[in-house]
């Protein structure tokens, strides 16, 4: 590393993300202390009126609900995506396998909400199916509730999981089970001594990717969910839009950042590693992850020999 | 060996199916004829409407498709160019960057959102095109930076002191050397970010203001205000549409690599 | 093309707090093939690479034919660098890369095609021109990034480890075909390496370095035959080195009084008075052994005896570990020439006798 035009070349990039993404979180923080406007915006007074609202118990209710959820959803999404993480590093097809796993992806966001809205809607596939099978009469309510938004949350995000738990496994030594069977540990027992701490790493990876979005989800719990499984993206939400109370919704968002920041630092630095390093690996490591769930097999199938190397 | 992995086996095609349901739901009602949720039979009425008579639809197609090019090419540039920098040489703020290119990475699309949207009617911006504009450059930029780099590592710093040994210059280091060996990384960086502009929702929702529709947020209006099962043919149209995008950009990019 | 001279004088260099440099001085002469040899961290690549101008020094010059070239950037100084990984470019072919200088000049393409067919035929690599870096062979890529850097005409070619990649075989090869376009173009070398035998191999002289220090400048057998430092004589082959006072001086002859031996005789052509603490060295190979007590009258001849610790068999040698009735112990190469050499066998535990002329052991440190 040497001192030359990087200062130059890196200027751009830094003015950019400290106007458009460094100020705007300053700004909230700011807000966050401020008198709300009479139509959204604020009054110039030093206030912690949005500190106090905060603390009621609609948004401790919410609040709690977001946990319950986002714990949850992300809970079920790892128990999936571990075998399946695991079956795809132990196959011989892992491109297809891969495949199989991303093309879902190639759908816009909203349009595989939609999907599932058409699937377990009153008029529905699945009512459709079950009257048409003779099995009810009415149809049945799916959607709507807490179940509808966890699950739809667990599909959006099941590859995000899937990925990192499929790279780091793939990694994994698998003669070193075969190395504990041989002393005599059962195969679950294998698995849970040899292989789960050795992919330590994949799984938290696989938690921060999955649980970070799902905390902050908005357009789920708006569309499949109804008030019980209102969410704290939610609150912000109307917070800003409908109540325009800016202070507020500031002040949600600024609790809701300092949940996931110092969460994602507890995490790393419980596995182990330096909490900034980590954190710039797991930036790394999702922004690689992405860009095959993305713009799929470009670059997920580097096997195949896709790139120049 | 078969019935060593039944368990993971058996999750693995679970799975798969669960991701596939939906998709197959969409195909199947894009060919329905009636409008409500039952099978009627078969029609491509949908399909026609899509094509047709869906003029706001187009419109925030073309939206979508100007905002993912345009934000993409200056993220492209910009966090290209920032890698750059980063990688290979010291300057005052560079572990800043860094920091900040990994930040967005784990704050929630809605934080992204709301922050700017403050931002942009503190400062009395209009929303529109430009600010939404604006959000994906700037949610797009980290990813780029990230891709980038990650190909960058790969090499060594005295690539760079060959080329000045040879008698390149910085810029003609960067524009001969640099950026053609970094090709890759910076066609996968750019093809990210316009996936990740066209895919965008919350960010868009809410810096978005009049004129400025993108698909995704016609689909959620769609969605709100009485589903049309044009948004079935249009799924369909889509998940064609970037299978033979992708199809069509890996065969380049091997071109490229072969070449 | 012609080399030049390049004369190093009192460059010192540190990163932080470590000393990469102390004081160097050198004169490497025109056309010479000169290697800096010394272990990892020694400074000799921080040295390559303040002649190259990718490093400037603190304090000291750096002459080029006289001109002093630290102001110059690395492509202002008729000088250029073969690096120890190719750093080829990857996106250019083997006939862009050597192209790549030329064309940055905007030499007609005519001129570039002919000159660099020339230098693609001098590193035999005229058929493979159209080929990406990553389709060659380690030691195809090596050749290309010679080729690269010689299309310059520079009159200076610096080398930083460009063999370390290869295999050993391979090495054996490339330090042939170096040693051969040497002596075709005839510019000067400068060859950075850590391997002893790649430095004594084809070096006109070499320069031993450690901790930043130059410690002995001289052709390979002088290196290697009378290393001025206990370092350079451990550093360079395998050796037997041990300490003692000086008991009397005889012209050249040193006698040399140690607890482990005895009295040892060996040559020094300017040796410091008796009493002085030194250090002598005797290479494995000058050490002759034998069952039988040699029967000799010649005076300066060294004789021990011991017992067979270790034979280790090798095929073409045998390398034994013989202890000293003084507790020392000694490495003895014996070669197997030829059926007639083979003598007795001598096995583990054998007691035997060991001999070696005075003239074949140096004095090579005196110790505070």
């Amino acid at each position: 590393m040497k001192r030359g035009p990087g200062g130059l070349y890196a200027t751009p990039a830094i003015v950019w993300l400290t106007v458009f993404f460094i100020a705007p979180l300053f700004i909230i923080v700011l807000y966050s202390f401020l008198r709300p406007g009479l139509r959204g915006g604020v009054e110039w007074s030093l206030t912690f009126d949005a500190y106090r609202a905060i603390a009621n118990p609609t948004f401790a209710k919410v609040t709690l609900n977001t946990i319950v959820v986002a714990l949850g959803a992300t809970l079920v999404t790892l128990l999936i995506a571990l075998p399946c993480g695991y079956y795809m590093a132990r196959s011989k097809n892992q491109t297809l396998l891969l495949l199989l796993v991303i093309i879902p992806f190639w759908t816009n966001f909203l349009i595989r909400i939609y999907a599932w809205i058409a699937i377990l809607g009153n008029e529905g596939f699945l009512n459709d199916m079950l009257q048409a099978l003779g099995l009810t009469n009415d149809s049945i309510r799916f959607l709507y509730n807490r179940w509808a938004v966890a699950l739809v949350l667990v599909y959006t995000y099941l590859p995000y999981a899937i990925l990192p738990l499929f790279s780091t496994i793939d990694k994994f030594d698998f003669s070193l089970l075969e190395a504990a069977r041989d002393l005599g540990a059962s195969k679950f027992g294998a698995i849970r001594r040899v292989l789960m701490p050795n992919i330590k790493g994949g799984v938290l990876t696989a938690f921060l990717f999955t649980f970070i979005p799902i905390f902050g989800a908005y357009a789920v719990p708006l569309l499949v969910g109804g008030t019980e499984s209102y969410m704290l993206g939610n609150l912000i939400a109307d917070e800003l839009t409908k109540s325009r109370n800016w202070p507020l919704a500031s002040a949600i968002s600024l609790v809701i950042t300092l949940v996931t920041t110092i969460g994602v630092m507890l995490l790393v630095r419980a596995n182990g590693a330096n909490v900034l390093g980590g954190g710039k690996e797991a930036s790394e490591a999702k922004a690689e992850q992405s860009a095959p769930l993305l713009n799929a097999s470009l670059v997920a199938l580097p096997h195949s020999g896709g790139g120049a190397s | 060996m078969k019935r060593r992995s039944s368990f993971s086996r058996a999750v693995f095609i679970g799975t798969i199916v669960f991701l596939f349901m939906p998709l197959f739901v969409l195909v199947l009602y894009s060919f329905n004829e009636s409008k409500s949720g039952s099978w009627t039979g078969f029609s491509l009425r949908w399909y026609i409407k899509l094509f047709s008579d869906s003029p706001d639809l187009w419109r925030a197609f073309g939206n979508s498709a100007i905002i993912a090019l345009g934000s993409a090419l200056v993220a492209t540039v910009i966090g290209t160019l920032g890698a750059i920098g980063v990688n290979w040489y010291r300057f005052r703020l560079r572990s800043y960057l860094r920091t900040v290119t990994f930040l967005p990475m784990i704050l929630p699309e809605i934080i992204i959102g709301v922050s700017l949207l403050i931002f942009f009617s503190g400062l009395g911006f209009k929303l529109g095109l430009f600010t939404v504009f604006v959000a994906h450059v700037s949610f797009n930029l980290p990813f780029v930076f990230l891709l980038v780099l990650a190909r960058l590592e790969e090499f060594d710093f005295s690539i760079i002191e060959a080329a000045r040994d040879l008698g390149a210059n910085d810029t003609q280091t960067l524009m001969k050397v640099i950026v053609p060996m970094t090709m890759p990384g910076i066609v996968s960086g750019f093809l990210t970010a316009v996936t990740l502009s066209l895919e965008d929702f919350v960010i868009t929702f809410f810096v978005t203001g009049p004129g400025a529709t993108t698909l995704p947020l016609y689909v959620y209006s769609a969605i709100r205000f009485g589903v049309s099962p044009v948004i079935n043919a249009l799924s369909v149209v889509m998940i064609l549409g970037t299978i033979a995008l992708t199809w069509s950009m890996r065969n380049f990019l091997k071109y490229i690599a072969a070449k | 093309m012609i080399g030049s001279d390049v004369v190093i004088e009192n460059v010192s260099k540190s990163f932080g707090d470590f000393a990469a440099l102390n004081d160097v001085s050198i004169g490497i002469k025109k056309g010479e093939f000169f290697s800096l040899l010394g272990p990892s961290g020694c400074g000799k690549t921080t040295l390559l690479r303040i002649i190259a101008g990718f490093e400037q020094p603190e304090s000291g010059t750096v002459l080029l034919d006289g001109k002093d070239v630290l102001p110059l950037p690395p492509d202002g100084r008729k000088a250029n660098t073969v690096f120890q990984n190719y750093a080829l470019f990857p996106h250019l072919t083997v006939f862009e890369n050597v192209a790549f200088s030329l064309r940055l000049k905007k030499q007609p393409e005519a001129a570039v095609r002919e000159r660099v067919n020339e230098y693609l035929r001098l590193v035999e690599l005229q058929t493979h021109g159209s080929k990406k870096p990553a389709q060659l062979s380690g030691g195809q890529k090596q050749r290309v990034a010679i080729a690269r850097a010689l299309i310059n005409e520079p009159s200076v070619l610096l080398l930083d480890e460009p063999l370390s990649a290869l295999d050993a075989k391979l090495r054996q090869h490339m330090l042939i075909e170096l040693d051969a376009i040497h002596d075709k173009i005839g510019i000067t070398f400068i060859y950075v390496t850590h391997d002893q035998q790649e430095a004594l191999s084809v070096s006109d002289r070499i320069a031993v370095m450690n901790a930043g220090k130059v410690l002995q400048v001289g052709t390979p057998q002088e290196i290697y035959e009378a290393p001025a430092t206990d370092f350079v004589a451990k550093f360079i082959g395998e050796t037997n080195l041990y300490e003692g006072s000086i008991l009397s001086v005889n012209g050249e002859l040193v006698t040399i009084e140690s607890a482990e031996f005895g009295s040892v005789q060996v040559t020094d052509t300017d040796p410091p008075p008796s009493g002085t603490r030194v250090s002598w060295t005797v290479r494995p190979e000058k050490i002759r052994i034998g069952p039988d007590k040699p029967s000799t009258s010649r005076n300066a001849l060294n004789l021990i005896q011991g017992r067979v610790d270790e034979p280790i068999y090798s095929g073409f040698q045998t390398k034994f570990y013989v202890k000293t009735a003084g507790g020392a112990t000694l490495k003895v190469i014996k070669q197997h020439a030829d059926w007639s050499d083979e003598g007795p066998e001598i096995a583990w535990k054998d007691e035997v006798w060991l001999s070696f002329s005075a003239e074949d052991a140096f004095l090579v440190e005196v110790k505070g």
